[in-house]
Order: structure tokens, then sequence, then C-alpha cells
């Protein structure tokens, strides 16, 4: 199934590998089963290289590294603290096995229109840490993912970690992915929203992505601006649900229609009334 | 690394050295060289579970690893959780619990409940369910397979049944 | 609290991963062998480019159709599929060439490089285009075109009597294919042995059958084919009928001497193997103003795919049920089955019934409805009693009936407390509750003897050794096989070792299918049981020097002398006879119908059947209004199977055929379109999760079948056929969606809510 393996024990010896070619292989969820349709290639482990998992935290960041595993990850304690809004989409992606070798990086680098960690890292605003030879770089994950299985990476870089600016605590996270069974599903719609509410409950700061409905993750920024000032209520929520609609562009696949991904994208807020 | 190397790993409690070309899947290693058939292949796409074996404790799809990820780890498969005249008390609770039909996903499934209850010794039956939704099963209903890891979890905290 | 049961004889080597199936035998040195399959449903085979492939290192072999001896035809009942195609492809799995090689890489590698020329040609994809004027022919030449077979079977004059009903429904009811998704692809092995006997073993339901289609698709003679039959890893009917057989037998035809092993992927499995068939049925059922039943019409059209599998006899048994468990004085039942481009239609638990049952129920909640009638209680009041005659005129048999298992759903809590449930509906959430009935007969029916030898031994230590001759899919039949003759013969389960199906040494059997496996192979182990019982009385008492050997009794490992106290230990006896005096075999075939009503005379196999096991299931759904996602939350079964042998056996059964029924109602969906299946993995044909059903609760009746061993009938269907017409009741219950297809999808329920807020 693969051409040769090799084992990189640091990331200096990752860089002439993939400098002849080979690809970089992080869980081997996304890339292995790849493998089986497009034939054999040359791979290189990625989990002997020290220093790319574990969640930290550095001056107003979270930082994850780009091989912790989701199930490391979900029941991570700064992680469940911080970023409720991720856990809460780990806790659905794949299946607990699929958690147990799939990493946040390989989510990200596969970039399926469908990737569950990507709304929540959308609307945490994250930055990508990505490295190569000539070092370390980071870029907001919006610019990073380019389109359905494409990303601003060269074959010599890859993810070494995600940072995400210290979210203020107190806020609502929220996340909700639609498939057409409760595991082991893909997405066909997704919600995350993290909305921040004043002692009053009207919104101070909304930031709300939706995935599966067009080929990256949608930012709506029109739904975000319709909620300021007001309460989650039925009304103000289906307003934005309206504006939801308007910026996806979903496709018909044998999972589900365009249509349906459509109404459900909008639907997907009204879940917060009354909050 | 190509051609046949060397790896070494433990398997079920003892030290094992294989050569081997480390781009073989680890499931067809277990199955293949090692004559471990209790991981069975019923889908290789990482969909169904029935491969699954505990690498350094955590549960992972042997379909999707390559042999050369089995250096230097810790392995447990089903045959090593337990034997007929010994089996560790999910295999017992799965034949005594009707939770056996035709077996084909019993052995992965007694894999990923051995790592649910190291981490949850007292999992409700929403828990269980939850833990046990990547391995499929199309024989039980699931109904009984819960109902085992329920029972084996309190024969495991010493409660009698 | 759960119950437990002494474990079943398989359960720890399958739990320990010490059970050997089919698919973990790899002999050493075994070679190879895999398919290439057309990918098109329909052309004409210009050339198969072999060279390339036959150059890899460690190609042994590669066959086409010019390499298969005999008829090239495989089939159960029709032989009409080919081996090997040699002209013509009729639909996407139609093997085109077949490779023998040293190594998986090295098969894997030639099968990408052998390429065939096959010209598109004009297919038909749904059996009403199939039977149109114009339809391209699946054979061309064929007598009767794409028109398989048709039937009716009727009782007085049903279009007479519907214009005489006060309330008449019609509708028209679609079920669409089904994978059986067993985890344990379809796989075997084949040598040809230097003394020309073919040693095969395969995952299969039919062992013994199988040896027949070889023969005729190869020109081998049956008598020369050994078939052995371990432990599957799952069947459902989908090994029912060659699967690797002939192709395996081929390989080891051209390739003698050595093991030669397949095993299907499950990407093809999905392209190749049988499925559940597609179903139109067309309704109209007329009923008084009480809700009475008088009369019903109904028109069944099965797509068959292109070759004929057991298409007519899923059909006669499906018109056979359409009346569903009720009495109808009025009835005209016909069908058609078509041949098409799509995937082959073969057996699959339920076998037509499902279809019929789906179409039956979901118009009589189109009754209800109109009778503003609770759904429980038309049926209810409608419910076939013994004594009375069913839809095709054949009498119901004593026993527990379907509306004990009616009243039994309806007396539980979860019918009683519906509404008190659907009260208490979180936010964004509707829950409904359906309760529908169904029955499942057992058995071949008239045409075909459903028989089945077993044989039985006394071993030299006295303990005994169980021939089983019909394969274990799953359903525990052979361990239900220990418990049965533990029980006849008093000794502990412990004492019986059981051998696995292998026809060079078990008496032989029809299939591991049809609800009938334990019932028939049971009676005839029974039957066993009671010669031997009776041959180590006879025996012991020479030894006891007893003149009655009636008293005589056996105990745990000794026949004993209650008027004396003496005892011969069995291991004695097994010590002392010689080898064919410790062999014990006996026969049975299942009862069939005396006086078959004359109707359904197109059937030479399946029809009519005598025994029925019937039941009634009850579902609770949610229904997300912002998502129109579905959720099973409260499943109940009850059903009449007979006595009840193991309760946990029981249970099994109606669980994992409750869940295939649940996973047929709202996922599973293989989007053929043209002839191609979309939904062609595991990640798009969805079979349910441990997170997608509930606690599905059984509740099996007193009852008792006579003619059965200790008084068990055949439970192995009866369950699949609830939760897709209870799951479509409570939709309507929960957002007025009045669904007539399945899966039923979360867009059409979002639709209906809108269509409600409108």
């Amino acid at each position: 199934m693969t051409g040769r393996v090799f084992r990189p024990a640091s990331l200096a010896e990752l860089w002439p590998l993939l400098a002849d070619g080979a690809r970089p292989m992080a869980g081997g969820t996304d890339l292995l089963v790849a493998a089986r349709r497009h034939g054999p290639c040359d791979v290189a482990l990625l989990e002997g290289i020290p220093g790319l998992g574990g969640v930290d935290i550095e001056n107003g960041h979270v930082r994850l590294g780009a091989m912790a595993t989701h199930a490391d990850l979900v029941r991570h304690p700064l992680v469940r603290r911080y970023l409720p809004v991720l856990a809460k989409a780990l806790a659905v992606l794949g299946s607990p096995l699929v958690r147990n070798m799939g990493t946040i990086g390989g989510n990200i680098v596969t970039a399926s229109p469908a990737g569950d960690t990507l709304p929540p890292l959308y609307a945490l605003n994250a930055q990508v840490e990505f490295s190569s030879r000539e070092g370390a770089r980071l870029a907001p994950i919006w610019e990073l993912i380019l389109g359905p299985g494409r990303t601003a990476l060269t074959p010599e870089q890859i993810v070494t970690a995600v940072r995400i600016p210290f979210p203020s605590e107190g806020l609502l996270h929220h996340f909700e992915k639609v498939g057409r069974r409760d595991a082991l599903a893909i997405s066909v719609a997704s919600l995350a929203a993290i909305i921040a509410l004043d002692d009053d409950g009207r919104v101070v700061q909304a930031r709300i992505a939706v995935g599966s409905v067009a080929p990256t993750v949608v930012r709506c920024h029109e739904a975000q601006a319709c909620l300021l000032g007001r309460r989650l209520d039925r009304e103000a929520l289906a307003e934005a649900g309206d504006h939801i609609r308007r910026v996806v562009t979903p496709i018909d696949d044998v999972r589900a229609t365009a249509a349906y991904r459509r109404k459900v994208a909008g639907n997907l807020l009204l879940r917060l009334t009354g909050r | 690394m190509s051609g046949r190397t060397e790896i070494s790993f433990r398997l079920n409690g003892r030290q094992v050295r294989l050569q081997t070309d480390p781009t073989r899947r680890a499931i067809d290693v277990l199955r293949e060289d090692l004559g471990l058939t209790a991981a069975k292949e019923a889908c290789g796409t990482g969909e169904c579970g029935a491969c699954a074996v505990l690498v350094d404790g955590r549960a992972k799809l042997s379909c999707l690893m390559l042999a050369a990820q089995l250096d230097g780890r810790e392995l447990l498969t089903a045959e090593g959780l337990g034997t007929p005249e010994s089996p560790h008390p999910l295999q017992e609770a799965f034949a005594v619990h009707g939770a056996v039909q035709c077996g084909y996903c019993t052995p992965g499934m007694t894999i990923t409940a051995s790592e649910l209850l190291a981490r949850d010794p007292s999992p409700d039956r929403d828990a269980v369910r939850e833990a046990m939704s990547g391995n499929l099963c199309r024989c039980t209903g699931y109904v009984k397979i819960v109902d085992a890891v329920m029972a084996a979890a309190a024969a495991m905290r010493g409660e009698k049944p | 609290m759960t119950t437990t049961s002494p474990p079943r004889a398989d359960a720890l080597a399958k739990a320990t991963g010490r059970e050997h199936y089919s698919a973990d035998m790899t002999p050493p040195g075994c070679l190879f062998a895999g398919v290439k399959r057309a990918g098109i449903p329909s052309g004409l085979i210009k050339a198969v480019h072999m060279r390339s492939a036959r150059a890899v290192p460690g190609v042994v072999a590669v066959l086409t159709r010019s390499d298969v001896p005999g008829s090239n035809r495989q089939g159960i009942v029709h032989k009409d599929q080919p081996v090997l195609c040699g002209r013509l492809v009729r639909h996407c799995g139609d093997p085109v060439a077949l490779v023998v090689a040293k190594s998986r890489k090295a098969l894997a590698e030639a099968l990408s490089l052998v390429h065939a020329d096959i010209e598109p040609t004009p297919g038909v994809f749904d059996p009403l285009s199939a039977l149109g004027p114009d339809a391209p022919l699946v054979h061309p030449g064929r007598e009767g075109g794409n028109l398989l077979s048709r039937g009716l079977m009727e009782k007085g004059d049903a279009l007479s009597a519907l214009k005489t009903c006060e309330a008449v429904v019609s509708g028209r009811f679609e079920t669409p294919m089904q994978e059986h998704a067993f985890l344990e692809p379809p796989n075997g092995l084949a040598r040809m042995t230097p003394s020309g006997v073919l040693d095969m073993t395969v995952s299969t339901q039919a062992p013994f059958r199988d040896r027949f289609e070889i023969a005729h698709a190869l020109g081998l003679d049956a008598r020369r084919i050994r078939v052995r039959a371990p432990y599957l890893g799952g069947g459902f009917g989908g090994k029912d009928g060659a699967t690797v057989q002939c192709l395996l037998a081929l390989a080891a035809l051209r390739v003698p001497g050595r093991w030669i092993k397949m095993v299907w992927s499950r990407g093809e499995t999905f392209l190749a193997g049988y499925k559940r068939h597609a179903a139109m049925v067309d309704v109209c059922l007329g009923a008084d103003a009480n809700g009475v039943l008088r009369a019903l019409t109904c028109f069944m059209h099965f797509d068959a795919g292109p070759y004929a599998h057991l298409s007519t006899e899923i059909m006669a048994l499906g018109m056979e049920h359409a009346g569903g468990p009720y009495r109808i004085p009025y009835t005209r039942i016909e069908g058609v089955c078509a041949h098409t481009n799509n995937p082959v239609g073969g057996a699959f638990r339920g076998f037509g019934v499902l279809q019929a049952n789906f179409a039956m129920e979901r118009s009589m909640d189109f009754l209800a409805a109109r009778l503003g009638r609770d759904p429980g209680e038309l049926r209810r009041l409608n419910a076939l009693r013994p004594g009375e005659t069913n839809a095709v005129g054949v009498t119901v048999e004593q026993g527990t009936d379907v509306a004990a298992c009616l009243d039994a759903a309806m007396a539980h809590p979860f019918w009683t407390m519906r509404e008190t449930w659907k009260k208490q509906a979180p936010p964004f959430v509707r829950r409904g509750v359906g309760i529908t009935a169904m029955h499942n007969a057992m058995g071949y029916g008239r045409g075909l003897p459903d028989h089945a030898a077993a044989k039985l031994e006394l071993t030299r230590q006295g303990t005994f050794r169980i021939y089983n001759s019909v394969p274990d899919m799953g359903q525990g039949n052979a361990s239900a096989f220990v418990t049965l003759a533990a029980t006849a013969l008093s000794q502990p389960p412990e004492a019986f070792a059981l051998i696995q199906p292998d026809t060079a040494i078990c008496p032989p059997a029809g299939s591991s299918s049809a609800s009938r496996t334990t019932y028939t192979f049971g009676n005839a182990l029974l039957g066993a049981c009671r010669a031997m019982a009776d041959k180590l009385k006879a025996r012991a008492s020479l030894v006891l020097l007893c003149d009655e050997p009636d008293r005589l009794e056996l105990v745990h490992g000794a026949v004993s002398d209650p008027a004396t106290g003496g005892s011969v230990p069995l291991a004695a006896l097994g010590g002392f006879l010689s080898r064919d005096d410790r062999m014990c075999v006996d026969q049975f075939i299942m009862p069939v119908v005396q006086n078959p009503p004359d109707t359904g005379r197109e059937f030479r196999f399946g029809f009519p059947h005598r025994f029925y096991s019937s039941g009634a299931c009850l579902c609770g759904i949610e229904a997300d209004e912002l998502t129109g996602r579905v959720r099973l939350r409260v499943c109940l079964i009850t059903t009449a199977c007979g006595r009840v042998l193991s309760r946990v056996g029981v249970e099994q059964q109606l669980q994992g055929a409750a869940a295939q029924g649940l996973g047929l109602a709202l996922f599973e969906d293989l989007a053929v379109e043209n002839g191609y299946i979309r939904a062609k993995d595991l990640s798009t044909y969805l079979i349910p999760t441990a997170l997608d059903l509930p606690d599905i609760v059984c509740l099996a009746l007193d009852d008792d079948e006579p003619s059965g061993p200790m008084g068990l009938k055949g439970v192995g269907e009866v369950g699949i056929h609830g939760p897709g017409p209870a799951v479509a009741q409570a939709l309507e219950d929960a957002v007025g969606l009045v669904a007539t297809r399945l899966p039923i999808t979360p867009e059409e329920v979002l639709t209906a809510l809108e269509g409600e807020k409108a």
C-alpha cells in the first residue's frame, strides 16, 4: 500500500525526506485510506519526532501540538476549560478508535470541507504554525486552507502546531455536527459558535463558522453582525440563520442534497434559543 | 527504510522480533506472520473496528497502521487478553451475556471495551455505547454487548453479579 | 437486570479470538485468486487484454471464459449466471477474468493490469421499464424477455368485493435494495487434490447444495467435491448461493495441487455481492366502516437484477405474506420479477416478506387514518386466529397468534404511557410512536423438501460428537443443537463436541436459511438422539443383565438401572462398541400444507407454507425539528415462536433482526443509479452503530409448536419487519410525514415539518 516508510527522529531528518517526495504521515487515518485508492507513495512517519504533541499555554495562546491526537485533546483539561467548542467537536469526530489515531494537524492538512475540527478552529481565530527547513511561520487557518483537500503548504512543509488566542472565559461555546447517523459519520452540516453575552443576555460578540456547506469553512460575518445587541431569541437566531443560508454554497452528494444542507445550516443556530 | 527491516515490540506480554517489510499493514503482520487472527479485516478503511488492537494501551485500527509503527510499542490483541481456559472478565461476560453471535466483531469489541474500563471503571450504559460506537456489529443490535461490558465492569470492580 | 445463560458452545472461542473462520485460514504456500469485474452495467466484451498481467512476477494464471469447462452457468434454481462472462456483461459486478498469483501483492498488481474492452450497451434499471415494449433485453433471445416470472394468488373475487367496501385506501410503496454487510466478506479456499477430489472450505450457508452448483457450472462430478463450512462471520442470506465457490473451483481446476484462497474486499462485496430485491408494491385495501378488512388487491414488482438467483421464490414468499397476519376474505395478489442491469437480487433475511410487510402495514395505517381508528386496535380487530384461513387460503396452525403479540405490545408501558412520553419531548424534538404487526413463515414451503439429516456419535471416551450439517452463521444453531442433545440424552453440555458442516462426513441437509435451521436439523438430531438413547440402553442392558431396557435411564456419563442401582459408564460402552455401532443417523422433513389452496400454481417451489412465527413491533422515535434527523429511542418486539429453548437466543435474533430493519428504515441506501452503486463502502452505506439503537426489549410469549424440536419454531427473520413500517407510522404521528418509501430521509422529515407550518 505504501512505497517506502521512513521514521525520522527529528525535524532535521525529516526535511530531506520530504524533499525527496515522501509524504508526511500523522495518524494515518486519512493518508492510508487514500493510498488504497491512489497507489503507493513514500511515507515519513511523524510520530518519532519529539516536540510535536502536547498542549501548552504560552503568552496568551493555547498551543496544540500538531501530533496531539483527538483523543488526547478531547480529554485534556486545558482544552476542556479554554476551548470547549473544540472539545465538543472532537467528541463527535469519527469514532473512538479514529480519535485514538487521528491528529489535529492531520485534520487540518486533509482539509476536508467536512473536517470536524475546522469550524471550531475558524471560530477560535486559530493560527497554524507550519515549519520547513527554513524555520517556522504562522498563518491564520483561513489562509492556510484553500479548498477541498488543498492547503497552502508546499510538500516540504508540515503543520507543527495550532495556536489559539486565549479566549475570554464565560463565553458561550456551541458546536453541533449533523451526520446521517450518530457515530462514524461524515458531517453534512456543522456549526461552531462562540458568543459573548452581557449581563442582560445580549450579544456583545459572536463568532460563527459553518462546515460541510462550502469548499471550506465559512465564517458568517453578516450572521454575526445581525446578532449584536440582541438576545438569543428565536427571531434573532432565525434572522441570523437566513444570513447563513445566503453565504453557503453546498453541493449535492451521496450523503445529502445541497438544499438540505442549506436548510439545516441556517436552522442550527436555533438550537441556542433561550441561552 | 524498505525491503525487510527488523521491528521489535512487545506482543501479548512477550518480546517479539521480526524481519518484515515495514510498509506492510500491522494487521497483516499479526494475522500472517504471527498467526494471530483475532484482529479481523472487515473493511480495510477504518470504518468498522474489527481490526482493533491495543497499542500502548490505546485501541487502534491495525488496518490503518504500518508495521514500522509497531516498533518499540506494547501490543495487546484479543488472544492476549485471555484464553478459553482463563478468559478475561470481558471475554467471559461477552460469552455468558449473549453478546457473541457470529463473533466476528467480538475481538475488536473486547479490545475497545478494555481500554474504556481501564480509563473509566464505572461507565453507564450511554458511556459504553459511546465508547463502542466505532465498532460495528451486524448481528446483535448492540444491546447484549452493552450488557456484557456493564457486567464485566462490575466484575472487575469486585462486585458480585 | 440482564439474564445470562450458559455460554454458547462457540462463544468463548470466538471471544478469545481462537475460533478460525474461513477468512482466517491461510495454508502455508497457498495461492491467491481475485476477479476482474466489468465495472459497467451493460456491455459487449470485445477483448480482454491479459498480456501485461500475465507478465507480473508471481502470477500463475489469468483465466477468462474460454478457460471455463462445463456450462459456465451457476445458479440455485435457474442456472443463468456466468462464472466468467464471455460475451455479455449484465451488471457492474459481472466477472470478466480470474487471476491466480503467489502473493496478494502480485494479485493486486496483475488485476490492475487486466484490461477488458467492453462496449457499453443500453441497459435497463427498473422493473417497469424493463417490462416495457422497447426495453433493452438483459438476456437477448430469452423467451419472456426481461420477465423472469409472474404469479397470482387469489381468494374469491377481490375486484368485485372492493367495489362494495365502505372504505378503500390505496398506495404505492417502495423498499430499496439492501446490503447484507456481514463483517466477514465472502471468501474460501479450494484445492484440487491428486486423487481428483476438489477440497473446499467456504464461508457458505449451503455447503451441500454448493457442490451441485459448482458441478453444474464447471462440468464436474458433485460427489468428488468436498465443502467444509466453518462458523461464518455473518450470512443473513448473502452467502446462500455461490459467491466465491465456482470461481475458486475454476482456479483449483486450472492450477491443481495447490491451495488457492479468495477473499473479497469490502468494495468487491458491495460491487458483486447479492442484494435484497428492491420492490414496488401497489396496494388497494378495502374494509367496512368499522375497519373489518374485506378485500385486498396487491401488485408486487421485484427488481431481480440480471440473474434469477432466488427471485421467483422471494416474490412467491412476499406474495404469500402480502395480506399480513390479517383476516381478509377476498384477495388478489399478483407479482412480477423483472430482469434489469442493477445488482443481483438474492436471499436476504426476510426474503420478500419485508417488502410485502412494509406495504401492507402502511396500508393498514392509511386505513386507520381514514377511519379515525387507533392503528393498534385496527390491527387487533383483524388479527388472524388459529383455524382461520390466511390471505392465500391456508389455514392458520394452532398456537399463540398475532393477536396475542399485539395484546402484549399494547399492554406494555411503552404503549400505555405513550402520550405522556410524547409530551415530555425535549426542545426542538418531536416524539411519535408506531405499532405494527408481522408474521414470517418458516421453511421452504411445498415443492422442495425442507430436509436435514443429523449424525450423532458416541466417542470411545463416552462423550458425544454432533455432526452439524447446517452452517452456523451466528444464529447459534450449533449451540442450540448441543442444548437439544444434552437435554434429550440427559448429559451435561460439556459432553458434546460439534463438528461443523463437512460434506464428506456429515449427512446432507438443506441450507442455513429460511428460519428453518434449528427446527429441521433439530428434529433430525432429536431423532438421532432417540435412536442413540435406545441403543445405549439396549447395549447397557447386556452388561447390566437387564431384560427390560426401557426401565434403564441415562444419567450423566452413564446408563443406570434404578431397580438395581447398577450402572455402566458411557466410556465403557464407547470402548466396546464398534465405530459403526457408535453412530446414529436420522433425518427430518418439515411437514407441509395438506390440501394446498388452488392458487399460486406458477410457483413450483416455495408455496405454500405451513408454520409461521408472528410478532408485533412498537417503535418510539424522536425527530429533530432543526435537522430532520430521526432517532429510535424505544423499541419493543413481541413474538410467538413456539417454545423458547433459550431466551437469550431468541432475544439475540430479535434484536439483531430489528437492528437491520431499523438500518433499512433510516440509514441504509445503496443509492443505485443507472446500475451504479453510489454508496459503495461502509462510510457511505451506513449500518447502525451502537449510538443509533436503543435497548431493544423483547418479549417471547408462551407458545408451543408440537412438530418442532422441544416445541420451538424459527425466529430468525420475523424481527426484521417491524421497524420499517413502525418508524414510518411513528413519524406520521410525530411530524405528519406520510412515508411510502424506505429509507426515510431527514430531508423528507424537514419538508413535512415545513408543511405543518404552512
